[in-house]
């Protein structure tokens, strides 16, 4: 298990939930892997790329092994390196080196002069954090009611985003100051967690896990936060150049 | 946003971030820049490695109580994260990851002493074998009657 590496090129997407019972972005990954190859980039998938919690035996079997396939192709002539999250958690036990797609907890890149930290985020989450059992105990009902209400998804994720907004009013935060929903919308925890990061001699941190993309300067601006939100809605990307770091959105075509 | 609990310092080059024998409690990250560390031995002043961007160095007085087993200098203008260790806790908690990471580093610096112990040993054998070489050969003339 490698976790520091030299990559030049690299771009990062994270929340494909490939198995999902609600996102279909199977072969819209497929295409953004394709799309890094003809660039000569290689790819890491930054957590959530599966999805062993939202789905039935069926469709994880039918999406996933579709899925792997192409991955084994693809990873014939470049590099895919797979950071686990929490909806595929279980990946934990098969973290190491296959071939040229490579498992990681999380990755340190050094790109031109920079240094940049991927990670899902997950471990940040405060819910799973102060009660790791009570978390997984409520994210199997809500996977149970959302098999059988599929929209009740939606609702969820609503109720996540007030729960937020609420707990930054509570803080004294100034919602109007925060200048999109990947800062605004997301628990002040994850924030913390990338300055903590950044600390170490980040320039940048790249988080997934929250489904909301953005960016935001950490670390008395020495640093950026960036996320690459999820492929449900508006799929976006990191990409790394020779030390430039830029967020950018999945192009129409690809997704 | 993170409360500032841990204490970031500046040092320019070839300030003296600690000397080789001083007491020592805490260990440091390498924020910017780069250190190195020096060792001296007979009187000569060894290099013994660099820690650049990310780096981390002085965990062994921190754990062990020791006193500095080697002279750390900023080689260019350097801000490190300077942690004692019951911020270590409070870092650890806020920040896991790290742990994995120090395992990850020491593990490379074990592997990387060990090669050089084994080398050492190499050597050391080397030169006694050729020592007994030499030795057998001035026995053998020693034995030689002479004329």
């Amino acid at each position: 298990m490698n976790i520091d590496v030299r990559e030049p090129r690299l771009l990062v997407t994270s929340d494909a939930h490939i198995g999902s019972l609600f996102c279909d972005a199977r072969r819209g990954l497929i295409r953004f892997l394709e799309f890094a190859r003809a660039h000569d980039f290689n790819v890491c998938i930054n957590g959530d790329g599966i999805d062993v919690e939202y789905t039935t035996l069926r469709a994880f079997t039918a999406e996933t092994s579709a899925f792997l396939r192409e991955l084994r192709r693809l990873t014939s002539d470049m590099t895919v390196y797979y950071t686990v999250g929490n909806h595929d958690i279980l990946l934990e036990h098969y973290v190491g080196d296959w071939g040229r797609l490579q498992l990681v907890p999380f990755l340190n890149v050094s790109s031109g002069s920079k240094r940049i930290r991927i990670e899902h985020g997950h471990l940040y989450d405060p819910s799973m954090m102060t009660d790791p059992n009570l978390y997984h105990g409520i994210r199997q009902v809500l996977c149970a009611m959302c098999r059988m209400y599929p929209p009740g998804y939606y609702w969820h994720e609503k109720y996540q985003r007030l729960r937020f907004r609420y707990v930054r009013r509570l803080l004294g935060h100034d919602l109007h100051a925060l200048d999109s929903t990947a800062t605004r919308d997301i628990s002040p925890a994850f924030l913390e967690a990338a300055e903590e990061l950044a600390k170490r001699g980040f320039d940048a941190v790249v988080f997934g896990h929250t489904h909301y993309a953005g960016e935001l300067p950490i670390n008395d601006n020495r640093a950026r936060y960036l996320n690459t939100g999820s492929w449900f809605r508006d799929p976006h990307f990191v990409k790394i150049d020779n030390g430039e770091v830029t967020l950018m959105q999945v192009p129409a075509g690809l997704r | 946003m993170a409360e500032r609990y841990l204490d970031e310092r500046t040092y320019a080059t070839g300030d003296v971030v600690f000397a080789e024998g001083a007491a020592g409690t805490e260990m440091f990250i390498v924020q910017e820049g780069a250190v190195a560390l020096t060792r001296t031995v007979a009187g000569r002043e060894i290099f013994i490695g660099a820690q650049e961007r990310g780096d981390f160095f002085g965990e062994m007085s921190m754990f062990t109580g020791s006193p500095r087993h080697a002279t750390c200098v900023a080689m260019v203008p350097t801000r490190l994260l300077a942690i004692r260790s019951g911020e270590l806790l409070m870092k650890l908690r806020r920040d896991p990851t790290l742990a994995l990471e120090m395992v990850a580093q020491m593990s490379r610096r074990m592997a990387y002493l060990e090669t050089q112990l084994v080398k050492l040993v190499e050597h050391q054998l080397e030169a006694r074998g050729q020592l007994g070489k030499v030795m057998a050969r001035a026995e053998f003339f020693s034995d030689d009657p002479e004329p």
